[in-house]
């Protein structure tokens, strides 16, 4: 073994390939291959509402990544989130009245900033502050708004019960919440099938305290976000007489299936998103 | 080394065993065994096969410890020495194993320069010079770039002679050193043998069945049996002195004071013939 | 090393067996400095085992990645979620499938080399001729290997997983057409160096191969020197190691959750 064993060399190639492997690993997959490396300066934006934004964040122009959100505080005093961007010091030509907003890069995705360019000639510098910020749009909101969902059910103190059918209550199951307005006023009591006429009689038990409801409110079977549970939503009507126990609603609306409401809330909504034409294909659902 | 254990035969003896006893798998392998390796000799210790005849090499280089007695190798008692200690003195013992156990993963050079590598620092040209010396003194200097299992069962136990003379050992301890070799081989060996003993000094101990052979070669022989020394002293007075272990040994007769019969109980009994001893 | 022969009941013979192992470990952490005078040796093998895996490791890795990136695709192409794929490839990768299939292969390829090697060492006496060379076996034979296993397992668990990844964005945005820019900013957005990197990759792998080279040098170093005595002792080899390998996965995962 006077000369240099051959075994050697090629250990030694094994080790650097190792920590070759390791290095690729460390910086090119994971979130460090998105912090810049290069020089940064810092810009304060202040949010009303951050959504699910995260440190590390990215922090994009026109969809291109200038930099990432480095700190996230609150403002005690002034019930806004103090945000702090590391934007990459080639990117020094924002002008100060950009607009500074929480995007969501898909629909399931990671929040982001986006930066739009306003108009002003004079260009933010380190340490300057966004004056115009967008809060983040909460998905959840803005289902909300469309299906009429809400928060989480009451306690309940004491319920009459009010029957409806339904000709498909999709995955609505028994102690589903019952929702007016968004807010839970009761919950489902029994879901049965009716041998007659060959729809779903659906008992609802409502909290006392909402008496006030028209007997030609409407009853419809709704999911809350994306993938979540059904329940029943209540849309008041405008009859003098109010609903009481015993009584059966008789306008209904049956469970949508999701997958083509947001395929068309997709196709119609953001088009330009990548996500869009796998989320909605029409035959999703029917894979399930 | 107690001056009051009288040396018997010799005026030096390398290895003295006193009162050695052995207990391995609740059988007495040795019973107060006394045995004296005598100097710049070759030592041959027969006896029939399973009476501890490698057990008792393995004693002399502290691979194995008895329950009671003492084994000196040149004036140390080897069970007391510290791991370091024996170590040391397993520099100067060569050990010839039964099947060679050359490192299959080195070819004949390296295996025999591999006690070279671990204990010194020597430089690479001193240590060729060593290797090859040794290489030729065995025959096998050509063979120097062959792996292990190119060889020949009788090149190896010589590679394996040439690692185990590689230091100058004071002592060598052969075990079955002429297992499975043709004649011509073994007639190689017992050369070898007879020549590192009289040309460097060192004293050698054999454990072998080959009687002819050991006849050849052997200044001293011991005989055991049942753990205890049954017969001892140089070949031809052992052949004559007429105990019924030397003449069955010797003789080779099949039964003697070493039973054909494994110990079993009755056969008649174990065939199942009741009623018979009644 | 032995215990006494109550080893009827598998329970108490499975403890035996590791408190056996375990005191194996501290023979050989003491035995470490000793070792470093023959670190040529360590070097040759990590060669054995690091170098000579390689190979299978690459193959292995490249298609654990590819079958990733196709399953996924398709149930993730349910929810429309196909451009996560790359995400989950990486993170599937690096926190089990990386440490534990490389973890398995190690074991099989070459946990049993070195268990059949030193239990040939020792039926063939090598082992006891080193001993009568004044050469500590358990320095220059157990030690060399064991190290080696423990180097070696983290750095094939690093080349596995790249070789997943590949093989993920080669099925996904080669062949599938996911886009090249979200396979790549969706990992990055979602994979932690800590999390997933650093507690997945490095530690499991690390903890794997100390276990599977223990396991390995302790089955071949304790075998009854003879040929179905060294075939029995490879078999425990695998059977022991993948056992750790899982139990242990388990009981990481939770901790470095």
């Amino acid at each position: 073994m006077s000369q240099r064993p051959s075994y050697a060399v090629g250990t030694g190639l094994f080790i650097v390939l190792g920590f070759a492997a390791l290095g690729y690993l460390a910086t090119q997959t994971t979130s460090v291959a998105n912090s810049s490396r290069g020089p940064s300066y810092t810009v304060q934006a202040h949010f009303a509402n951050i959504g699910q934004l995260k440190e590390r964040a990215p922090v994009k122009v026109a969809g291109v990544r200038i930099g990432q959100v480095q700190s996230i505080m609150l403002d005690p005093s002034r019930e806004t989130a103090d945000v702090k961007l590391a934007i990459d010091q080639r990117y020094n030509q924002i002008p100060n009245d950009s607009v500074a907003t929480i995007f969501t890069s898909g629909l399931l995705g990671d929040q982001y900033v986006g930066i739009q360019y306003g108009n002003s000639k004079k260009t933010v510098a380190d340490g300057d502050t966004l004056a115009l910020t967008r809060p983040a749009q909460q998905l959840e909101e803005m289902l909300g708004r469309f299906f009429g969902a809400g928060g989480a059910a009451d306690n309940l103190s004491g319920s009459y019960l009010v029957k409806a059918r339904f000709t498909n209550v999709g995955a609505l199951s028994a102690g589903a919440p019952v929702k007016m307005a968004g807010v839970a006023i009761g919950s489902v009591q029994s879901v049965k099938a009716d041998p007659v006429k060959l729809d779903a009689e659906v008992t609802l038990s409502i909290d006392k305290r909402y008496d006030q409801i028209p007997d030609d409110s409407a009853a419809a079977v709704f999911t809350s976000g994306l993938i979540g549970t059904q329940f029943v939503a209540i849309q008041p009507g405008g009859s003098p007489d109010m609903l009481k126990n015993g009584d059966e609603m008789v306008l209904t609306q049956s469970a949508l299936q999701i997958e083509d409401l947001i395929g068309k809330f997709l196709v119609s909504g953001s088009s330009s998103d990548k996500k869009s034409p796998d989320a909605g294909k029409p035959d999703a659902g029917s894979k399930h | 080394m107690t001056d009051s254990v009288s040396a018997k035969p010799e005026d030096s003896a390398l290895v003295r065993v006193r009162g050695l006893t052995t207990v391995l798998n609740g059988k007495k392998v040795f019973d107060a065994l006394d045995m004296d390796i005598p100097r710049g000799k070759i030592t041959a210790i027969m006896g029939p096969s399973g009476t501890g005849k490698t057990t008792l090499l393995k004693h002399i280089t502290g691979q194995m410890r008895g329950d009671a007695g003492d084994v000196m190798v040149d004036g140390q008692s080897v069970s007391r020495l510290s791991r370091d200690k024996l170590f040391e003195l397993r520099e100067r013992i060569g050990y010839l194993f039964q099947n060679s156990a050359l490192l299959t993963d080195f070819d004949v050079f390296e295996n025999v320069a591999f006690p070279l590598r671990q204990h010194t620092q020597l430089p690479e040209v001193l240590i060729r010079n060593i290797v090859l010396t040794k290489l030729q003194a065995v025959g096998l200097r050509g063979a120097a770039g062959l792996m292990p299992s190119e060889l020949s069962g009788g090149m190896a136990r010589r590679v394996a002679l040439a690692r185990a003379i590689v230091f100058d050992p004071m002592l060598i301890l052969y075990d079955e050193p002429f297992v499975g070799l043709d004649p011509i081989a073994l007639n190689q060996v017992l050369k070898l043998i007879r020549t590192l003993n009289q040309t460097l000094g060192i004293t050698s101990v054999l454990v072998a069945h080959e009687l002819e052979a050991i006849k050849q070669v052997a200044d001293h022989i011991y005989l055991i049996a049942n753990g205890k020394v049954v017969a001892q002293g140089d070949p031809k007075t052992i052949a004559n002195d007429g105990s019924p272990w030397t003449r069955q040994f010797f003789g080779g007769e099949a039964d003697g004071p070493v039973p054909f019969q494994y110990p079993a109980g009755d056969l008649a009994a174990s065939l199942g013939f009741p009623g018979r001893g009644a | 090393m032995s215990v006494p022969m109550s080893r009827d009941n598998i329970v108490l013979r499975s403890l035996s067996q590791i408190g056996d192992c375990g005191l194996f470990l501290l023979r050989i952490l003491a035995s470490v400095p000793r070792s470093l005078r023959h670190l040529r040796e360590t070097v040759r093998q990590l060669w054995f085992v690091g170098a000579m895996s390689l190979i299978i490791i690459m193959v292995c890795g490249l298609f654990v990645g590819m079958v990733l990136g196709l399953q996924l695709y398709d149930v993730l192409s349910i929810f429309g979620g196909t451009s996560a794929t790359g995400t989950v490839v990486a993170i599937a990768i690096y926190r089990e499938l990386g440490p534990v299939v490389t973890a398995l292969l190690f074991a099989g390829r070459a946990g049993t080399s070195v268990t059949a090697e030193i239990g040939l060492m020792r039926a063939t006496d090598q082992i006891a001729a080193m001993e009568m060379m004044a050469v500590d076996p358990i320095a220059y034979v157990i030690v060399p290997r064991f190290l080696a296993g423990v180097i070696a397992m983290p750095l094939l668990c690093c080349v596995f997983c790249a070789l997943g990844i590949f093989g993920g964005h080669l099925v996904g945005v080669s062949w599938l057409g996911i886009d090249n820019g979200t396979f790549w900013s969706n990992m990055t957005a979602t994979v932690d160096l800590v999390k997933d990197v650093i507690n997945g990759v490095l530690w499991k792998s690390v903890v794997f191969g100390t276990v599977v080279s223990l396991i390995a040098v302790f089955q071949g170093y304790t075998t009854p020197p003879t040929s179905e005595g060294v075939a029995y002792a490879t078999t425990r080899t695998v059977v022991a190691s993948s056992i750790a390998i899982l139990a242990l996965d388990f009981v990481l995962t939770a901790f470095l959750m």
